[in-house]
């Protein structure tokens, strides 16, 4: 509840500086180069149709890109990890490919997947999957041997304790780098479905509608805030889940 | 029950190899309660890990219950040094664990909670406990199997006095109760007294037997006062203190 308190003042304080800035502009140039809040709420609400098209079609691409993310990276993460062997071959390659951003590939992306649906959902998938990775593998590398014995003794197999120790010690990691990450994500996802321009149309993603709209200021500006609000969404989300699935963590604080 | 015999166990190779127990041998009877103790990391929690089936010997035998050990048995316990409670369970979680692993019943472990004062607790998580508390989670995660052998690695390690004492009689109690064969480590002298039928004083690494002290009083209501009891615990300081114990 005030979590949600503190979130509409940040939404109020952030208007009110867009409207500052808008009214700068038209005082110092005699034209609203920047459209108004409002103005822009009211461009949104008269093309509502494609836009909320344009909101569904980018959160269903990030959603998808995000469990593709966590099947992916945790097992993998997890998996060099926790095999000492197995990790002095596979880390140097993680940690030399995690730096590539997926967008510069992105014209070897396009060869490798076409220019529909699939390159826009690799290129989320790979910066979330590199994000995924790192975290889980970072975490499984640190687990408390305390723990480790403790389950030993109690007779586990490898399976087990992969069930009862690594993969819930590794969860807040996972959460949390994943949650720094949906910045990073919707980026990429905006900048795979500009790329492209007007393959698709408006309604085929944020990206594509506020591309196709770039002459309509306040339209355009209606897109930017329905990332903004993507990237929000996201967050909550992956914050939920974690304070549900890690429960453990906010175990005797208030 | 528990036979040591010759047991030797190293850790590394080549120059980072280290000697922790060198030639040790001992017998624990049949529902014997034995206590050992020895200096600061000479080789006892090796001897535990050794004797569950943890970590493999580089030389001696070991038998538990007439077998050779092989791995991790289902009858014997194993309570580590800080009791190692996973966070992210619940105390009736935790203790559950042991049983959950051999795919046995979840039966008992409430009874069991309540003998160790934990009742009403089974639902919070091992950060919302007292020292104390947690490490009588890890007893009764250790005792939720009803195992023939139990072994302690410094059970009562860091914790005050009274708590410390507290958990020394709910281990003579369970003891009595349920005529475990066991094997308890300790680097505090009173609490090898107080809870070892005989006592098994190490040397420095590597760890092999230095003197058993008999300890026929252990057990007795008021031990802990009687000037038995203090015979027992100057003489087994004076042979740590000497310089074959050192
Ligand atoms: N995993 C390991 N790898 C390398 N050396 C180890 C390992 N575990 C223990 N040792 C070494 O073996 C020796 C005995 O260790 P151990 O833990 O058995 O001693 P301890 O008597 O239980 O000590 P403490 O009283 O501190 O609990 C120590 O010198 C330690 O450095
Ligand atoms: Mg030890």
């Amino acid at each position: 509840m005030r979590q949600l308190f503190h979130y509409l003042f940040a939404v109020v304080l952030i208007l009110l500086f867009w409207s500052l800035v808008s009214l700068y502009f038209e005082l110092s140039r005699g034209v609203a180069l920047i459209p108004y809040p409002w103005g822009v709420a009211a461009a949104g609400a008269e093309m509502w149709p494609e836009w909320s098209a344009a909101f569904l079609e980018s959160a269903r691409r990030f959603f998808i890109s995000l469990i593709l993310a966590f099947a992916g990276g945790v097992p993998l993460g997890l998996f060099v990890g926790s095999h000492e062997n197995i990790n002095r071959w596979f880390s140097p390659l993680i940690y030399l490919l995690y730096p590539i951003p997926p967008v510069a590939l992105l014209f070897f992306l396009y060869i490798a997947f076409g220019v529909g649906e699939a390159v826009k959902v690799v290129t989320v998938t790979l910066t979330l999957l590199f994000q995924v990775t790192v975290a889980a593998h970072g975490a499984a590398r640190n687990i408390s041997p305390s723990h480790i014995l403790a389950v030993r003794a109690a007779g586990a197999n490898s399976l087990q304790l992969h069930r009862h120790v690594i993969l819930p010690a590794v969860m807040p990691q996972v959460f949390t780098s994943a949650r720094v990450s949906v910045g990073l994500g919707i980026t990429m996802l905006y900048i795979a479905e500009t790329k492209l321009g007007i393959v698709g149309g408006p309604w085929s993603g944020l990206g594509n509608f506020i591309e196709i709209y770039r002459m309509r200021t306040d339209l355009s500006l209606a897109g930017v805030v329905g990332l903004a609000f993507l990237g929000l969404m996201f967050y909550v989300i992956l914050e939920l889940l974690e304070r549900w699935l890690c429960r453990w963590k906010y175990a005797g604080k208030s | 029950m528990i036979s040591v015999r010759d047991l030797r166990i190293e850790y590394g190779r080549g120059r980072r190899r280290t000697l922790a127990v060198d030639g040790l041998s001992l017998e624990v009877g049949d529902g014997e309660l034995v206590s050992v103790i020895g200096p600061s990391g000479c080789g006892k929690t090796s001897l535990l890990l050794a004797i569950d089936g943890l970590i493999k010997p580089s030389g001696g035998r070991i038998l538990v219950l007439g077998e050779e050990v092989k791995g991790v048995r289902k009858d014997v316990a194993f309570i580590t040094q800080d009791a190692g409670l996973l966070p992210w369970k619940t105390v009736r979680q935790n203790a559950e664990l042991a049983l959950r692993l051999h795919g046995f019943p979840r039966e008992g472990v409430r009874e069991i909670l309540r003998a160790l004062g934990l009742a009403g607790f089974e639902n919070r998580y091992p950060s919302e406990l007292s020292e104390g508390m947690r490490r009588r989670v890890g007893i009764a995660r250790a005792l939720a199997l009803r195992p023939k052998v139990f072994l302690m690695d410094e059970p009562m390690a860091n914790l005050d006095t009274l708590t410390r004492e507290r958990i020394q009689e709910i281990i003579l109690e369970l003891w009595h109760m349920y005529r475990f064969t066991g094997v308890l480590v300790t680097h505090d002298i009173e609490e090898a007294v107080f809870l070892g039928q005989r006592i098994v004083i190490l040397s420095p690494r590597p760890a092999k037997v230095v003197e058993v002290l008999d300890n026929p009083g252990m057990g007795e209501p008021g031990y802990r006062r009687s000037p038995e009891f203090y015979e027992v615990v100057i003489r087994a300081r004076e042979i740590l203190g000497s310089p074959e114990g050192r």
